[in-house]
C-alpha cells in the first residue's frame, strides 16, 4: 500500500510540474473533443469526483482527532477504534483523492488549454508552490499520524492527538488555498477606480485575487460540509459492517458508531443552511443580476431539488432519532413541557413574518428568535405551567408534522415554470401568497427544521439519562437510513456544487473570461440529475471498496477487548 | 398479529392522507391556487402520511449475506431513479433560449479574440471561394453575357444591425444584459428591485442615462435609496458591454416615454 502511494504521489507531482511546462511548449495544440459527454461535463464529472474525494479525507481527519480525544478523555477504548477505523478508510481514499486531482488537471488542460493556461499563470504560487507543498506536508502528517497509532499509546496520546490537530489544520489551510481559485472564477475582484476589470487583474496581486467576495463564504461552506460530509460516511461505514457483523459485540459496537457518525453529521449540517445562505448573500451582494438567475430563472428548479433533497436529509436524519430512541427502555417517561411543542407549532409563522420585517443582516430579528428559544424554559419553570407537560414520542410526532409543513414551505416556488419569463397566472403562486416564495419563509422553514431537529438531540439526550439504551438492537431499517443520508447528502453536494460552477453563467471566470466553447450554456436539471447520480454512484462503489478492503477483509480483529470496551446495556 | 395491527395503521393513516390532501386541495382552489400548487399540496399530505406510517413501523428484519447485498443494490438503483425522476418531473429550462442569446452577448468579444478573427478570416475565405465557384458555374453554363446575381452579404447577427436601426439593437442589449430581472418595462419583468422604466425617456437625457450605465452610483431612482446604499445595480457594464452597445441601450431607453406610467424621479448623486 506505501509503495501504490507513493508511486501516486510521484505521478502526481511529475503530472502538475511537468503538464504546464508542456503545454507551454505546445500553445497552438488544438482542445481534445470527449465523446458522448462533451468536454464540459467530462470536466464537471472529474471535478466533481475529485472533490467528493477531497471533502471526505479533509473531513474525516476532523471527526476522527475528535473521536480520539473524546476516546482520550474519557478513557474509552471504542472511540479509539472508531477514530482509527475512519482513518485507515481515509489513508486509501487519500490516494484516490491525489489520483482524481491529476486526472482533473490533465482533463482541464487537454479540454479548456487556453483558460488553463490563463488560470495557471494568475495563480502560479498557489498551483505550482504552495499547494503542492502543503498537500506533501499533509501526507507526511497524515501518514505519520495513522502510522504511530499504536505505538503512540498511554502517555504518548496526547501528543498523538496534537499530530491529528495539525493535521486538520493543514488540511483546512490547503483548502481555503484552493479555494481561492476557485471562488475567484465566481467572483473575481472588483475593479479599483477608473481601471476595466480586464486591467486591474492583469496588476492585481495575488491576495487581491485569493480574496475576493465568495471565498470566506466558500471556505466556511465546505468546511462545515466536509464535517457533514465525514459525519455521514462514517454513519454508512457502521452501516455496512453493521450489516455484515456476525456477533452481537461486533452489532452493539457497529451500532454506536453509527449513531456517533450521524449525531456529528446532522450536528455539522445544523449549520449549512445558513453557511449556504451567506455564500448566495455574498454572490448577490458581488452582482445582483446572480441572485434572479439562481432563484429565479434558469437555476429556480435546481434549488426546487435542493429543497427536496434537504427536506428528505431532516426527515432521515430525524427518522434516524426515533428508531434510536425507540429502542430506549424506559423512554415512555420522559417528558418535555408542551411550551416546546406550542412553540414549533408557530415557529414557522412568527419567524417569516419577523424576517420579513428585519430581513438579515438587520439584528431585531435574532431578539424574536432568542425569545421564541427561551420562553418554552422559562415557561416551564412557572408554577402552575410546569405541569404542561408533553411525551417524548408525541414531541417527536409533532416535529415530524412541522418538518413535512417547514419542507413545503422551503419547496414552494414562486412558480413553477423554468424561468420567470414564462410564468402564467395558471402556474405562479396567488399574489396574497406571494411571501410563501421569498427568503423570509425559507429562512423561516429552514430555522424550523433546525430547531426541531435540536430538539429531538436534546430529547434523545435526555432519555438516555432516564432510560437503558441497548446498542445492537436497534431496527435494522436505521442501517438503511444511514446509507440514505450519506447517499442523499453527496448528491446533494453534487446538486449544489453544480449550481456554484453554472452561476458563472457563460464565463470561466465571471465578467472577465468568457467561455466561447459551443457548451456554454445552462444545462436542464434532468440531464444534470443523471451525471450527478452517476458520480454519486462511482464515488459510493470506490469507498464502499474501500470500506470492504479495509475493515471487513483486509485487517484482523483489533486486539482490544470488545467485551469490556463496548456496553451492550449501557445506561 | 402485528402485521395485521401495522396493516391498519397503513390503512387508517392513507385514508388521513386523503382527507387532509383533499381538504387541503379545497382550501387551496378556494383561494385561488393554481392546479400545479393543489396536487403539490395534495403531495405534501400524502408525503405526511407516509413519515407518520414509517413512525409506527414494526422492526425490519436482519438481512444478511446475499439477501443484504441485494437489498442494498435495488435500495441504489431506488434511490437513484428517485432522484432522476424527480429532477426529470420538475420544468426543465430549455437551453436552445439561451444559446442564441449568448451567441449575440459574446459575438463582439470573440472577433476581438487570435482566434475570433481567424474564425472570421476563414469564414470569409470559404464565402468568397463559393461565390466564385458560382460565379465560374454559372458562366460557364449559360456563357459571358449574363447577369450574374450574387447573394448580399448580410451580418448573422441580424435584427436590426444592417439596418442601422439604433434602439432596434438597445432593445436587444435590454434582453442580453436582462435588465428586465430588475426593472418593469411595457408591464412584465422586474421584481422590484429597480425601477420602472416605461417614461425615462422624459426624465433623462442620452448622456445621463449613459452615465447611470457605466457609473451606477452617479445616480438613483426616488424611493430607491436602500437599494442604491446596498450598490444593487451592478457595477459591471462598461467592462463587459462595448461603447456600440451602450448607445445602442441609451437610443432604446431615451425612446421610452408612456407618461401613463410613474418612473420615479431620478436624483444626481456627487
Amino acid at each position: 500500500m506505501k509503495t501504490l502511494n507513493r508511486s501516486l504521489w510521484i505521478i502526481l507531482a511529475m503530472g502538475l510540474s511537468g503538464v504546464a511546462t508542456a503545454f507551454g511548449q505546445v500553445p497552438d495544440a488544438p482542445p481534445v473533443d470527449f465523446p458522448y459527454s462533451g468536454n464540459r461535463t467530462a470536466v464537471w464529472v472529474v471535478a466533481q469526483l475529485h472533490i467528493l474525494f477531497a471533502a471526505f479525507i479533509l473531513g474525516a481527519p476532523i471527526f476522527a482527532v475528535v473521536a480520539e480525544w473524546l476516546g482520550f478523555k474519557n478513557n474509552d477504548p471504542k472511540y479509539d477504534r472508531l477514530a482509527k477505523e475512519v482513518i485507515k478508510v481515509t489513508v486509501i481514499l487519500y490516494s484516490m483523492t491525489a489520483l482524481t486531482g491529476g486526472l482533473f488537471i490533465f482533463v482541464l488542460l487537454g479540454t479548456y488549454p487556453d483558460f488553463s493556461t490563463w488560470l495557471i499563470k494568475h495563480f502560479f504560487i498557489v498551483f505550482a508552490v504552495i499547494y503542492p507543498l502543503l498537500f506533501i506536508l499533509e501526507t507526511i502528517i497524515l501518514y505519520t499520524y495513522f502510522y504511530s497509532w499504536d505505538s503512540m499509546k498511554g502517555s504518548k496520546k496526547g501528543r498523538h492527538i496534537a499530530l491529528g490537530i495539525l493535521l486538520n489544520i493543514v488540511g483546512t489551510v490547503t483548502l481555503f488555498v484552493i479555494d481561492g481559485p476557485t471562488s475567484f472564477m465566481n467572483t473575481p475582484a472588483k475593479a479599483a477606480g477608473d481601471l476595466s476589470l480586464v486591467e486591474f487583474i492583469q496588476t492585481a496581486s495575488l491576495w487581491d485575487k485569493m480574496a475576493n467576495f465568495s471565498w470566506m463564504p466558500l471556505n466556511l461552506h465546505r468546511l462545515v460540509g466536509n464535517v457533514t460530509f465525514g459525519g455521514f460516511i462514517a454513519g454508512l461505514i457502521a452501516a455496512y459492517m453493521f450489516m455484515g457483523s456476525k456477533t452481537d459485540e461486533e452489532r452493539s459496537y457497529y451500532d454506536w458508531m453509527g449513531f456517533v457518525g450521524n449525531m456529528i453529521g446532522v450536528g455539522a449540517l445544523l449549520l449549512l443552511p445558513f453557511m449556504g445562505y451567506l455564500l448566495a448573500y455574498e454572490l448577490c451582494d458581488y452582482d445582483a443580476s446572480i441572485c434572479p438567475y439562481m432563484m429565479a430563472d434558469q437555476l429556480s428548479m435546481f434549488f426546487e431539488m435542493q429543497g427536496a433533497m434537504i427536506g428528505l436529509i431532516f426527515l432521515a436524519s430525524n427518522y434516524y432519532i426515533w428508531l434510536s430512541l425507540k429502542r430506549i427502555q424506559g423512554v415512555e417517561q420522559v417528558r418535555i413541557s408542551g411550551f416546546v411543542a406550542v412553540v414549533v407549532l408557530f415557529m414557522p409563522a412568527i419567524m417569516g413574518f419577523t424576517w420579513k420585517m428585519f430581513p438579515p443582516p438587520e439584528w431585531q430579528s435574532l431578539i424574536v428568535l432568542g425569545v421564541l428559544v427561551v420562553l418554552p424554559v422559562i415557561l416551564s419553570k412557572i408554577p402552575g405551567l410546569k405541569n404542561f407537560t408533553v411525551s417524548a414520542f408525541t414531541m417527536i410526532k409533532i416535529g415530524f408534522l412541522m418538518i413535512v409543513v417547514a419542507d413545503a414551505i422551503w419547496m414552494t416556488p414562486h412558480g413553477f415554470v423554468p424561468t420567470q419569463g414564462l410564468a402564467t397566472e395558471e402556474v405562479e403562486l396567488p399574489s396574497w401568497a406571494g411571501e410563501l416564495a421569498l427568503m423570509p419563509a425559507k429562512n423561516a422553514a429552514a430555522f424550523t427544521l433546525v430547531f426541531l431537529t435540536v430538539v429531538n438531540y436534546l430529547l434523545y439526550n435526555r432519555a438516555i439519562k432516564r432510560g437503558t439504551i441497548v446498542w445492537g438492537k436497534i431496527d435494522f431499517a436505521s442501517q438503511f437510513v444511514l446509507i440514505f443520508l450519506a447517499f442523499s447528502a453527496i448528491w446533494t453536494m453534487g446538486l449544489m456544487g453544480a449550481v456554484r460552477s453554472l452561476t458563472r453563467k457563460y464565463y470561466h471566470v465571471y465578467n472577465l473570461v468568457p467561455d466561447f466553447t459551443p457548451e456554454a450554456f445552462t444545462p436542464t436539471l434532468a440531464y444534470s440529475a443523471w451525471w450527478i447520480t452517476g458520480v454519486t454512484i462511482a464515488f459510493y462503489a470506490v469507498v464502499s471498496f474501500a470500506i470492504l478492503v479495509t475493515l471487513k477483509a483486509g485487517s484482523p480483529k483489533p486486539a482490544t477487548s470488545l467485551a469490556s470496551s463496548v456496553p451492550v446495556e449501557a445506561k | 398479529m402485528a402485521n395485521q395491527s401495522f396493516a391498519k395503521s397503513v390503512m387508517k393513516k392513507t385514508t388521513l392522507g386523503v382527507i387532509i390532501g383533499v381538504l387541503l386541495v379545497i382550501g387551496a382552489k378556494f383561494t385561488h391556487f393554481p392546479p400545479v400548487f393543489q396536487i403539490m399540496f395534495f403531495l405534501y399530505a400524502m408525503l405526511g402520511a407516509l413519515v407518520f406510517i414509517l413512525l409506527d413501523a414494526p422492526a425490519m428484519k436482519r438481512l444478511e449475506g446475499v439477501k443484504a447485498v441485494g437489498a442494498l443494490v435495488v435500495f441504489y438503483l431506488l434511490l437513484s431513479g428517485l432522484y432522476i425522476a424527480g429532477a426529470s418531473i420538475l420544468p426543465q429550462f430549455d437551453p436552445e433560449d439561451e444559446k442564441g442569446k449568448i451567441e449575440k452577448v459574446l459575438k463582439l468579444r470573440r472577433a476581438q479574440t487570435e482566434q475570433g478573427k481567424a474564425d472570421e478570416l476563414i469564414a470569409r475565405a470559404k464565402e468568397l471561394d463559393e461565390r466564385a465557384k458560382a460565379i465560374s458555374k454559372q458562366l460557364s453554363s449559360l456563357g459571358a453575357d449574363v447577369k450574374v446575381e450574387v447573394a448580399s452579404t448580410t451580418s448573422s447577427s441580424g435584427s436590426g444591425a444592417a439596418s442601422g436601426d439604433l434602439v432596434a439593437l438597445g432593445k436587444d442589449q435590454w434582453e442580453l444584459q436582462e435588465c428586465y430581472n430588475c426593472h418593469k418595462l411595457y408591464g412584465q419583468g422586474g421584481k422590484k428591485r429597480g425601477p420602472e422604466m416605461d417614461n425615462i425617456g422624459n426624465l433623462m437625457t442620452a448622456e445621463q442615462l449613459k452615465e447611470k450605465i457605466i457609473d451606477p452610483k452617479s445616480w438613483k431612482a426616488e424611493g430607491f435609496d436602500k437599494d442604491y446604499e446596498k450598490g444593487k445595480m451592478p457595477d459591471k457594464y462598461k467592462d463587459l458591454m462595448f461603447p456600440q452597445e451602450i448607445d445602442a441601450l441609451v437610443a432604446f431607453l431615451v425612446s421610452l416615454k408612456d407618461e401613463s406610467v410613474k418612473t420615479p424621479k431620478p436624483i444626481k448623486m456627487n
